[in-house]
Parts: structure tokens; sequence; C-alpha cells
């Protein structure tokens, strides 16, 4: 800790961190200086001078930029002199000389730093009458951010974002003085997962989203606080509404969990919502012109549930529900089971990465913000950029402030640059088993002994033995003070955990699945034909089964095979809580009405009970709220919908329950195809997204330049070939991997149905020339 | 890849001078700018390859400096200074004398793609003002005449290698001061010689 020094600012005294800068410890007091360039979660820069502050030295008073001075004891500061005013009132000028002052048909106008602050601090008149500097009013510099140059004020936040926090600097200034513009190479668009962060942060209309373009003005939205269901991370945004259409998710600073940033899955993965393609009845047999009324769907489920005393059911359950809904689902369970002791229902997560995890030693838990206080961070999972990305960020920040990072496996090679030991296919095999013992790892006791450890850990492959897994956190555990967070990256997977009483994983439903016995299958917003490797064999059994119920919002390759669809509502269209990776429970708010004749999961499974005339039902999300807040074992801070709206918990409150997953371990045989989930896929609500929806398109595969080699290819576009299934694939070379394992997108069409242990081919496409018709 | 091995090999020993590769940055953009005249955008992708940074992040450092030419040059890069030392000694009608000779104006290159002309910032030479650098080799104390002669005598005689004590002997007057040392290596490309990086060239005479 720092110490606490006093400064003087406009004749009051604050007291504040010897290590601040002015800006902040006034910011802290509640004084606020302009600014456009600084921002708390970035380095200065000193780019804007819109914050100069007048301060007291040895030679007099003088004039400095507050975002680059630091306190320092007694100082003296003016923030209102008229000095300073002159100052604003010069810089303001200066800036708005090449400014376009084309407001009106601008979508910053209304919450725009530069038009606020020119109407706060500005001259108020303009002496400018030369002819202003134009550009080409916006360009695209990708498929998702558009650019006008015209309205830059060069504070470099945008740069300094991609270069600082993402990691990926592909726009930068170019050009000097006069003609300075913020810019991409040619043919090297700002294609970064972090892209929307900037327009956030652009502190005038230059940079702009083709989503959010023309679409509102600020003062016409209706805003509220909300929790993302893009990743287990949990990131807080705030949805912004006009007349009931969800038109913006903008990223809010949670200190614990995203600290302002949002991936751009995170940030556009939401027109679907008003897409023309939802369902909005019910529907029978997959026909769309057989809609039925809810009250009749509920009759033929109940009915169905409640004619054969034997019959199993099957929840196959998704990870955008909230916890109240996974609890409501289980109270469904449990209370069906009480009246009927012979049907056999199961809860299978539909998630190919879920395994028994570590979660029977609850003080071995810990917390993203571990990230920041550790001395070594230990990561073997899947793909961390591409499926948590905020999570991503803050262990970019952490190895930036001297965090060592230490990545096993084949998933995260993108990350390999940022750490300071990558143990690859020397250590470990192309079936992810260690080749070495852990103890002999080379260098890596000096990492982890007698130091503050924090192990991201999960299953890199869908199909893996997770013992090595196992004996790398037991080694951990008694070498060095570990901390873990289980790394399972979907939506709300731990909202599910927490509150549905035992999890099983999609094998032990293909596994358990008798086919001589009745069987009724509910998919709950989840679409295991088309996301798992074990799709085929799913879409068998979906087949067998006897009465298939989906509750979705869309049609897809599961509901196809339902008997019954039933619409639900979709995040921002429901309130509840959803519990992130490190067990912090948030908020999710409702902003939207619900379309058509929706409803709620858990109205669905309270209507059922009704109808097979079973009491215990619930009435709305507060009771069942308060009702699963009863298990979580520190009683004293539950959260509850009323805990979680005081303003000191909007962070989210940790808290656990205890957690049954049933998966067996399976047996890893050869793998040939290291599959990976990548940022953007083809679920039905990226593809409902305009904006978004070609992002997922691409297919390749990676691997490296000897397997290249070897396999004497020579063009990067070939055939992958596996039995009769031929997909045309790109290949990029990636020579971190081992030799003849290749990476392929699990969520990108067609995928799917390749075998991951099985040999492929792979065969170049000839004449490809010959093949275009002109 | 649009380097040749000769050049990848000299690009990886002007790397192996830094303790951090992007620190070469410079240096590989004269190599550029050496082989096309200019810095052309396949340059930056071999350049950014070569250092691990971004194009974008080349790009910017190329166009922030003026010396890195974004545009085609010509053979010969004249530069005529039009700082205050030399204003006062009349550059004015030295840079007359080469826009009338060459017909171009500010930043032009001629069709035969044989001169440059561009008005620069002080190159140092406030001594011997007016001066004017050919690739970068200084000339100082010219006149009007003299200039437009060291024009012909470029335009006929198209020497390969530029050196800065034989254009002073040819068409220079007062130089600032006389290093005594003669110096017989000169640029033969549109980029100042360096002999560590190897832009400079001896001339054999």
């Amino acid at each position: 800790m720092s110490d606490q020094i006093k400064i003087n600012v406009n004749g009051s005294e604050i007291r504040t961190d010897s290590d601040q800068l002015i800006i902040e410890a006034c910011e802290d007091s509640g004084i606020h200086i302009p600014r456009f360039c600084w921002h708390k979660r970035m380095d200065p820069v000193g780019m804007c001078r819109m914050c100069l502050v007048e301060i007291e030295t040895p030679r007099g008073k003088a004039l400095v930029p507050s975002c680059t001075t630091k306190v320092s004891e007694d100082l003296v500061v003016d923030t209102e002199s008229e000095v300073v005013k002159k100052a604003q009132e010069g810089v303001l000028e200066f800036l708005l000389i090449n400014h376009p002052l084309d407001c009106p048909v601008c979508d910053k106008a209304g919450e725009c730093p530069l038009q606020d602050q020119t109407m706060a601090y500005g001259p108020g008149e303009s002496r400018f009458v030369e002819d202003k500097r134009h550009f080409e009013k916006p360009i695209p510099i990708s498929e998702i951010i558009l650019l006008d140059r015209e309205r830059c004020i060069l504070c470099a936040r945008c740069t300094r974002f991609s270069d600082e926090i993402s990691g990926d600097p592909l726009i930068e200034f170019i050009q000097r003085g006069n003609k300075t513009q913020v810019n991409t190479f040619p043919d090297e668009p700002f294609r970064s997962y972090f892209s929307g962060n900037t327009v956030q942060i652009c502190p005038v209309g230059a940079l702009t989203s083709t989503s959010y373009r023309f679409k509102a003005r600020p003062w016409d939205l209706k805003k509220v606080s909300s929790t993302s269901n893009c990743s287990s991370m949990g990131c807080s945004v705030e949805l912004n509404v006009s007349q009931n259409k969800m038109l913006r998710i903008l990223g809010e600073d949670n200190e614990f969990t995203n600290q302002g940033w949002l991936s751009d899955k995170g940030r556009y993965n939401f027109e679907y919502l008003h897409s023309e393609k939802r369902i909005l009845k019910p529907v029978l047999n997959n026909d769309s012109t057989n809609e039925i009324s809810i009250n009749e769907s509920m009759e033929l489920i109940s009915n169905e549930i409640s004619n054969d005393e034997n019959s199993n059911i099957s929840f196959i359950v998704g990870h955008n529900s909230t916890n109240e809904e996974y609890y409501a689902l289980n109270n469904f369970v449990e209370n069906l089971n009480k009246v009927n002791k012979d049907l056999n229902m199961d809860v299978y997560l539909s998630d190919d990465y879920l395994y028994e995890g570590f979660f029977h030693n609850s003080d071995l838990l810990g917390k993203v913000e571990d990230l920041d206080s550790v001395d070594t961070i230990i990561l073997w999972a899947q793909d961390i950029k591409d499926n948590l990305p905020t999570l991503y960020l803050r262990i970019r920040q952490a190895v930036k402030n001297g965090k060592k990072l230490v990545i096993f496996g084949h998933t995260n090679t993108a990350m390999k640059e940022l750490s300071d030991s990558y143990f690859g296919h020397e250590i470990i095999s192309k079936n992810l088993e260690f080749n070495v013992e852990i103890s002999e790892i080379p260098n890596f006791n000096e990492y982890i002994n007698d130091k503050n450890v924090l192990a991201i850990i999960g299953k890199s492959s869908p199909i893996q033995n997770t013992n090595p897994i196992s004996n790398l956190v037991n080694y951990l555990d008694q070498n060095s003070n570990l901390k873990l967070l289980n790394c399972f990256s979907k939506g709300n997977t731990f909202g599910a955990l927490q509150n549905i009483s035992l999890v099983k994983g999609l094998n032990e439903f293909i596994n358990e699945f008798d086919s001589s016995e009745k069987n009724i299958v509910f998919t709950i917003g989840s679409n295991p034909v088309n996301s798992s490797i074990y799709s085929n064999q799913i879409k068998d059994k979906l087949i067998n089964a006897n009465f298939v119920v989906s509750l979705d919002l869309f049609k897809n390759e599961t509901t196809e095979l339902a008997d019954i669809i039933l619409p639900t509502t979709s995040f921002g269209e429901k309130e509840g809580t959803f519990t992130n990776l490190e067990m912090r429970t948030l908020k999710q708010n409702k902003i939207l009405p619900t379309p058509g004749s929706v409803l709620n999961e858990w109205e669905y499974w309270s209507m059922m009970l009704n109808k097979i005339d079973i009491e215990n039902s619930y009435e709305s999300e507060l009771e069942l709220n308060l009702n699963l807040c009863e298990d979580y074992l520190d009683k004293d801070n539950v959260p509850s919908f009323d805990n979680l709206n005081k303003p000191s918990n909007l962070d989210g409150v940790l808290n656990s329950k205890s957690i049954n997953i049933e998966i067996e371990n399976v047996e890893s045989g050869t793998l040939e195809i290291l599959f990976v989930n990548r940022l953007y896929g083809d679920s039905s609500t990226q593809i409902n997204s305009p904006s978004i929806s070609m992002l997922g398109a691409e297919r390749f595969i990676e691997m490296n330049s000897d397997t290249f080699i070897k396999r004497n290819l020579s063009d990067y576009t070939v055939n992958l070939v596996q039995g009769d299934i031929t997909l045309q694939v790109k290949i990029k070379i990636n020579n971190d991997l081992p030799n003849e394992l290749i990476i392929a997108p699990l969520n990108r069409r067609g995928f799917r149905d390749i075998d991951t242990t099985k040999p492929y081919e792979l065969i170049e496409v000839k004449n490809l020339k010959e093949l275009s018709v002109n | 890849m649009s380097w040749d091995n000769e050049l990848l090999e000299r690009a990886h020993k002007i790397i192996e001078l830094y303790p951090q590769k992007r620190s070469a940055l410079g240096p590989l953009l004269y190599l550029a700018q050496e082989k096309d005249g200019f810095i052309s955008d396949d340059s930056i992708v071999e350049i950014s390859n070569l250092v691990d940074i971004t194009e974008v992040q080349v790009k910017s450092v190329s166009s922030f400096y003026s010396m890195y030419k974004e545009e085609q040059t010509g053979t010969y890069l004249l530069s005529v200074c039009k700082s205050i030392s030399c204003e006062i000694n009349d550059s004015r009608s030295v840079i007359n004398s080469v826009k009338e000779f060459t017909g171009l104006e500010n930043y032009e290159t001629d069709q035969d793609k044989l001169f440059t002309f561009e008005e620069v910032e002080c190159i140092g030479a406030c001594g011997g003002a007016p001066a004017v650098q050919v690739n970068y080799e200084t000339v100082e104390g010219l006149t009007p005449e003299k200039t437009i002669e060291m024009c012909e005598w470029l335009k006929n005689d198209k020497p390969e290698i530029i050196v800065a004590d034989q254009l002073q002997n040819k068409f220079g007057g007062t130089k600032s001061f006389d290093w005594a040392i003669e110096d017989n290596t000169g640029s033969a490309y549109t980029v100042p010689g360096f002999q560590n990086i190897g832009t400079a060239k001896e001339k054999d005479n």
C-alpha cells in the first residue's frame, strides 16, 4: 500500500494515495477535471491537453497536464483559475479547428465528451474562418467498425487500447502534423476480438459500429445494467434500448471482472433478439403452420409425462438460463420424482468441455482478482482468447504488471508470446498427456515452489483423459500456495452447476439412453445436435426418443427433431442472477418486453407442475430467487435480488453452493484433431445477428510447417477428407503445435461430424480455376 | 516474399545490432527505400515480419518521417534548404533555379524519374548557406548558376554514386569548415549513406 498524503485542491484539503495522478486524486474527491485522452484503465499519454491545471511550484504557478503529473505532499492545485479557464478555452479552440461540427448527423451527439466539454469549458464562439481539413467520410476499418477521420481529435485512446490492452495494434496514427489520421494498413483490417471497445471509449463520433449507426439518439435510450452471458466471466454490461428494441450493449467497469472491456461477441451479439426468425408461439411437430396455444402444449406435455409410469426423462440444458431457471428446472425434477419414484430423470449440461473439475475443496477456489496478486499464473485449459476473451485481457494485464505466466498444452498458442514459459510438444504429448514427470519439467519448479500460484485449469479438448490435469493440480497443491479457477467457459455454466443437484455430460446422455424404454427428452436452450462432438449420436437418440420437447429461441438442428417447440425468453427479456467462474453472482436485468406468446423457462416448469397437480410451483423470479438463496454456504451474504441491488453489491456477491458433477473420465485415444471453439461460430444467436453473422464463416485448420511439408502440401486450400466427409478448409501455419496434430474449430459449420480420434486425409483442391464458370 | 536473400541477410545483420528487434525499424526502412526508391507496402509487410510488429505500426513510423518517401522518387533527390540561414543568403534564387531547370514544383518527380525536388528545413549547413543535398550528400555555398551547372552534370553524366566532397569541389562555394579528411564514400540511392547499415558506397577514382 502506498502512503496517504494530503494535497490542496481549489482551497480545500483532500487526502490521497501518494502514487496517484492529480486527475485521479481529484476524481476520487469529486472534483471533475475535463479530459479526452486520459482513461483510468490505460496508461496516461498527455495527448489532448484538456486536463491542464495550475499548480504551485518553487518557481511560481505553472500549468501542467493533471493526467501525467503525480501528486506530492502539500501540493497546491487550482483547477478553476482564470489561467486554467483560458487554457481550456484555447485547447478546445484548437481541437475544434478541424472538427467538422456535424453533430446533427453524428451518433455521438448527446453523449459526446467533446460536445459536453465545449459547452462547459469552451470559448463559446469560433474565430476560425479558414477551410477545414477534409477526409473521406466514414471508411470501414473492419466488418463491424467504421472510422470518420474528420471527427477524430487524436486522443490516441483507440490506438493505445489496441496496443496496451488488447495487444493487437492494427490501428495507428499515420502521417503527422495537420495530416495525422488514425488508420489501418491497406488489406489489414482492424480484425480484433476487442475492436468494439474503441467505439465505446472514443470521445467523439470518429469510431462507430455498423450495428448502432444511425439507429438512435442517446437521449432516447432506456438503459439498465446487466450481466453478459457471452462467457462464464460474467462481464458487467449496460443494455441500451429504444422503442423496445435492444440497440447497443456497453461495457461497465466492474473492478472484479471485465474492468469496462467487452469482447465484440459480448457487445454485438444481440440483434437476434429482434430477428424475424424467432419462434413466438409453441409449435407442434416442427411444422410452422401447426402453431398451438401454450395451454394446449402444456396439456400435451403433462399428459405425456404422467401417462407412463416408468419412463426416462432427460433434460439437456444449455448455458443461457438464469440461476432461477436452473433452480426451477431442478425443482421440477425433484417434485416429479416425489410423486412418481419410478421416473428416471437426469440433467445433462450441453458442454463437451465439462468434467468433474476441482470443487471438492472450497479453500482451493480462486478469484479473478487473484491474477493481480499472485506470483505465477498457470494455464492449462481451452483457448482462453476465444472462449473467455475478457479473462484473456485480465491475464494480459497481470503479465504486463510482472506476473509470471506458464502455459501448458496446445490450445493457447495465441498466448505463447505473453508467457514466460510455454510447455508445448516436448512436455505435453499429442494426446494431452505429460511426456515427462511433472517434477522433471525444466524450470517449472522455480515458478511455483513456495510461490502464490493461480491455476486456470480445464479440459483442452472435448476428448481428453483428465488424470494429467489432476496430477498437475495435486503437484501444484503440494508445492505451492495454490488457488484455482475451474475453466468452464460457457455462459452461466456455474449457475447450472450450483442450482442443479446433479449434472452430467452429453457422453453420459448417450451411454445412459436406453432405447428399449420410453424416453422423453427436454432440450433447454441448447442445440446438442449442432454444438457437440457427439452430435450424430445425440441425433440418433433424439430420433429414437418417444417424445422430444425443445425450449428455444430459434429453429435449429435440435428443434427439427422436437415434437413440441416452446419459445423462451432471452437475455434482456428476463430477470435473474448469473454466476461466473469464480462463483461471483451478478444480476441480469429485464429491459425488453417479452415478444409474442413467449414465456420464461421457469414459467413452463411451473405450469407443467400445475397440470400434473403438483404444488410447489413458483409464481415469480423473486420467489425462486429467495428460495435458491437458502442453499448458499455463506448465509450472511446471499445473492438475493435485494442484496444484489444494493449499491455496494453492484459488482456481484461471492458465494458458493455444493456442486455435484458426475462425468466419466474418458480414455484419451490417439488424438488426430484438436477441436477448439472459436469466438465466432455458427450459433443460432450469432447467425441471426446480421452485423456479426459473417464473422464465423471462415473454415480453417492450423498445423505446423513440418506437418504441412510431410503431407506434401503446396497449397493453403485443401479438402479435409475423413470417411465420406469432405470439407474444404484453409490452412494456417502454427509452429507451436506438435507434429501431425491439427487444430480445427468445433463451432464452425461442417466440423462436428469429424471424429477427432480417427485419421483423416488432406487432399489438395485441384483445378480450382477450371471449375469457375468464367 | 518481396525481399531477396541478399537484402534479407543485410536486414538480419542490422537487427543483430540492437537489443530489441523493433529498434532496427529505422535502418530497415532505409533498406526498403534503397530497394524501391520509396517505402512500398510490400516492404512494410516484410519489415513487420522481420521485427515482429504489425504492418500499421511500421507504416506509422514510415509516414511520420519525411525522409522516408511514400512515393517513388527520381534517381536524384534534390533537397534545397529553405530555413533561415539559407533564406538570408538567397536560397530563394537557388530554389527558383532548380525549379526552372527541372520544371518541378515542391515534392514533384519528373517523368523520366531522374529528379525529385523538395524544399526542406535546415540541413545543418548554416555556415555554408545556401546549401543543397543531392541524395543527402551536402553541397554548400551554391549560386543559382552553379546549381544549374550541377543539375546539368547530373542529367548528362548520370553519376552512379554521389559523393559530397566531389560535389563540393565541382560546384560548391564557401564551406562551413574543412574536415581535412577526404571522404570517398557517398550514396547511390535516395537514402543517406550510412556505413554501418551498408547504404554508403565507396567511389573508385
